[in-house]
């Protein structure tokens, strides 16, 4: 055998077990701090691996296909920041330039909201790298939870939120030059502010979701939270009843409106104005009445925040870097507990736990298994509980755009009621078009198992149709609540619409979720490896769908006869209920095609 | 003659350029204990997945009980289990869930399932884990469930590619006990491992793969006495342990060697 043992070896590196003493080449790049030369030349490494990444990932069709849409994404994305942009600069310039102080820190709660709530939206659909893979080597803290600041900056939350910064602050330059300076620092520290707390955020989320225990009790705060903000939704509480109310009825009820809530308002200013974007408000106002030493104290307020968010991120980053394995991390106590039990606790406990699986009493076999299965998944899975949810969230707020001078029975589009369906379908994107993006290993079973991927597609289907069917009932009672009952031409119209698109949805989901499958943790509501070329041509599909339903609509308002849509919708629900049994048909051929490729994308460690 | 339990003729399987296996031509009689070896990256786990209908072979057939093999071949597919490369294992669900979910995807009754449930539960110590995800177990944990999911639905074939990575030895000489009772009852197991002392303790026949390629298949005795034949006279009376059959058919001596130049290890 070869004598490995080194000392006692001839070489240069054998000398001894002093690291400093060794003739290595680490040895000449040891050291340093953050920006040390081992620490330069790691960060040189990571870019140097990034890029290779990027060009090995143009070998695959797929992988130019993704390129192709984060350039498209990234060109929508960057106009409507620039719009945004541009808007908050309009916004700023007049506020300031009229002196409307009181009214800024309003600019600065959007922008911090969405800040925060674009990454929620985006994370499955946003491929970022996961820096666990550093922490076999030889990297330091700092560089560590640098790296994952940087690494962050290219998301779309900073980019919107940096350009939206970039309009406050242009607004500001031109309305009054001489805060530029104030403006420049005090949008820095809010802008390092919000990069560090979202990060905080996600990363404690995180944490929690990698606990049974703390991952169903998140699930629950979040559900609790979901409907308590609807407390705080103004839309709710408009009056309904009289439809055409005059300019001085109005105004009347504006003045008593501002009696009634000018206290609360006051005690929900003192509050935000020690919040952080108060604070970056209130600096700027500080400021511009000459109150210098004021401004100084919130800039500082303010950059305290950063620094205690930072701090916070910080605590979860050190046990990441520490090697927490989220996996292993559940209760230790319970595991040890566990470990002591009798023989005779540990039987006991079976016949417990296999009573469990109660579900189906009336029927068992594949089909019934893969239900109860992906229920059980779905259930455990928040960021999918979450698209689920949010769109309802959405039906329920922007419903209001419909109301017509706070009458529900005025409402300006009689198509309200498909309007707000066509946001509750939007939350099924990524569950009808990538259905096998949690199974994970678990989908070799698929294939080693006398069960066809035909009848495991037709379980998928069957239980997202009536999770689906569940969401729409909830938006349409939503919609029906906010803005009225609507004609009931336009309820039959809707529903043979929805015949029409479900199907169409499914079939088109099958061929995704074979041909353009990704991996989805459903551990992580971020670092997700997601497919912007799946999300794109999956939207677009669905904006086809839609098109085409528009167009029916557009045909009935056009004649005056709405009630011809029904016909329409009901045939062309029969043309797609066709073409989804078709496709559900060559779904194991399909499948068998591209099963080393599906098994190897889904299998992929995110 | 019987049927053979695995037949391949010719299997072949090509990565664009790279050809993975070659022309494999191979047959596991009923009822044998069959260890298939091989280096790193020589073919084994690719073989595997063609002959579990995980990837399709560029050429050749394969036959399982005698009937012709492939992805949609559901019949035959009741009659195999696998412990696959990734192990199939589904996080989100507890171990009690997930076998039975693979029982009534192999089709068992409700009844059947929920008893071989509990009994693989307890025969692999896992059933005390009960409540906790699949994605919270250990690997060798996972390994053990893999298994119990693999033997669920009482398979005649028993494809297994590593699964005693990570068991500890306690686990380690149940699950061979295990499997010797199958062998022992008239079912087949293939296995793939690095670990020689097992194959060389539980398998009867061993296929050797180097470069995707067979390069050696018989029995143990067989293969020993082909080796021992090319040796000098004298080390041809040692009786040859598997490690030293299987270095001397893949030509491992360069790598040694090579080792030995790594002079700055310490």
């Amino acid at each position: 055998m070869a004598d490995l043992s080194g000392p006692g070896s001839t070489g240069a590196g054998d000398s001894g077990s002093d690291a400093s003493e060794l003739d290595i080449p680490m040895s000449s790049i040891a050291g340093g701090g953050l920006l040390g030369p081992l620490a330069r030349a790691q960060y040189g490494a990571l870019a140097r691996l990034r890029w290779r990444m990027f060009v090995n990932s143009l070998r695959t069709n797929k992988g130019a296909l993704e390129f192709g849409a984060r350039i498209f994404t990234s060109v929508v994305y960057a106009v409507l920041g620039l719009c945004v942009g541009t808007g908050a600069g309009f916004a700023t310039y007049f506020l300031v330039s009229h002196e409307k102080w009181r009214l800024l820190p309003i600019l600065f709660w959007v922008l911090a909201f969405l800040w925060q709530v674009i990454p929620v939206m985006l994370a499955s659909f946003q491929e970022q790298f996961d820096l666990g893979i550093l922490l076999r080597f030889p990297v330091r803290f700092g560089s560590y939870m640098l790296l994952y600041m940087v690494f962050g900056l290219v998301d779309i939350s900073t980019i919107l939120g940096g350009l939206c910064s970039a309009g406050i602050w242009v607004g500001v330059a031109v309305a009054r030059p001489d805060l530029l300076l104030w403006t420049t620092v005090a949008l820095a520290v809010f802008a390092a502010f919000n990069i560090l707390l979202v990060r905080a955020v996600f990363a404690w989320i995180e944490r929690w979701l990698a606990q049974r225990r703390t991952r169903e009790i998140l699930g629950a705060v979040f559900m609790v939270l979901l409907l308590s903000m609807q407390v705080f939704n103004p839309a709710l509480y408009q009056k309904r009843g009289s439809g055409h109310r005059g300019g001085m009825e109005q105004a009347e009820q504006l003045r008593q409106a501002n009696v009634r809530y000018a206290p609360i308002l006051k005690q929900v200013n003192a509050v935000q104005k020690w919040l952080p974007p108060g604070l970056a408000a209130q600096a700027m106002r500080q400021a511009g009445a000459q109150q210098p030493g004021e401004g100084v104290l919130s800039i500082g307020v303010l950059g305290l925040y950063a620094l205690l968010v930072g701090g916070i991120l910080a605590v979860r980053l050190k046990a990441e870097y520490r090697g927490e394995n989220l996996g292993a991390a559940p209760a230790r106590d319970k595991v040890a507990k566990a470990k002591v039990r009798t023989p005779a606790a540990s039987a006991a406990s079976v016949p417990i736990a296999v009573s469990q699986s109660g579900f189906s009493s009336g029927i068992y076999g594949p089909m019934a298994a893969i239900i109860e299965k992906d229920l059980r998944s779905l259930l455990r899975t928040l960021p999918l509980l979450y698209a689920i949810g949010a769109p309802l969230l959405l039906v329920l707020v922007f419903s209001g755009i419909f109301i017509k001078n706070g009458a529900p029975e005025a409402n300006m589009f009689p198509l309200a009621l498909p309007a707000c369906l066509v946001y509750a379908q939007l939350g099924f994107t990524q569950i009808f078009y990538n259905n096998l993006g949690t199974e994970g290993a678990g989908i070799q079973l698929y294939f080693l198992s006398p069960t066809p991927m035909r009848t495991v597609m037709l379980a998928k289907n069957l239980l997202h149709s009536l999770l689906f069917g569940m969401v729409a009932l909830v938006a349409a009672l939503l919609a029906v609540v906010r803005l009225g009952m609507p004609d009931m031409v336009i309820v039959a119209a809707t529903a043979a619409w929805l015949l029409y698109s479900l199907p169409c949805n499914l079939a088109a989901g099958i061929l995704f979720s074979l041909k353009m499958p990704y991996r989805v943790n459903p551990g992580r509501i971020s670092r997700q490896r997601g497919s912007q070329g799946n999300a794109l041509l999956s939207l677009l599909v669905q904006l086809a769908f839609l098109v085409a339903a528009a167009a029916v609509f557009a045909l009935g308002w056009f004649l005056g006869k709405m009630w011809i849509t029904i016909p329409i919708f009901l045939g062309l629900a029969a043309g797609a209920f066709f073409v989804w049994w078709q496709v559900l048909g060559n779904a194991d051929a399909t499948a068998f095609e591209r099963r080393d490729k599906l098994m190897a994308t889904l299998m992929k460690e995110s | 003659m019987e049927t053979p339990a695995i037949q391949t003729h010719g299997l072949t399987r090509r990565f664009g350029a790279l050809t993975a296996v070659e022309d494999v031509t191979l047959s596991v009689a009923s009822g044998q204990f069959f260890g298939f070896l091989g280096p790193n990256g020589a073919g084994k786990s690719t073989t595997i997945k063609m002959l579990t209908g995980l990837l399709e072979p560029s050429a050749g057939t394969v036959e399982i009980l005698g009937r012709p093999f492939g992805a949609g071949a559901l019949d035959l597919k009741r009659q195999i289990g696998v412990v696959p490369e990734g192990m199939a294992l589904m996080g989100r669900l507890t171990a009690t869930e997930y076998l039975h979910f693979v029982g009534r995807m192999y089709g068992l009754d409700r009844e059947t399932t929920r008893r071989r449930t509990e009994e693989l539960l307890e025969f692999m110590q896992l059933a005390n884990e009960t409540k906790k995800l699949v994605t919270d177990f250990s690997h060798g944990m996972q390994k053990k469930l893999a298994l119990a999911a693999a033997v669920i639905h009482g398979p005649k074939v028993l494809f297994l590619d590593e699964p005693f990575e990570g068991v500890d030895a306690i686990a380690a000489g149940m699950l061979k006990n295990m499997l010797t009772g199958m062998i022992n009852r008239g079912a087949t197991i293939f296995l793939t491992t690095h670990v020689l002392e097992i194959v060389e303790r539980l398998c009867s026949h061993v296929a050797i793969i180097s470069k995707g390629r067979l390069v050696a298949n018989g029995s143990l005795d067989e293969l020993r006495a082909g080796v021992a034949s090319t040796l000098p006279g004298a080390e041809q009376e040692q009786r040859l342990t598997l490690e030293e059959i299987f270095l001397s058919i893949v030509g491992a001596g360069g790598q040694q060697e090579q080792a030995q130049e790594l002079t700055w290890l310490t």
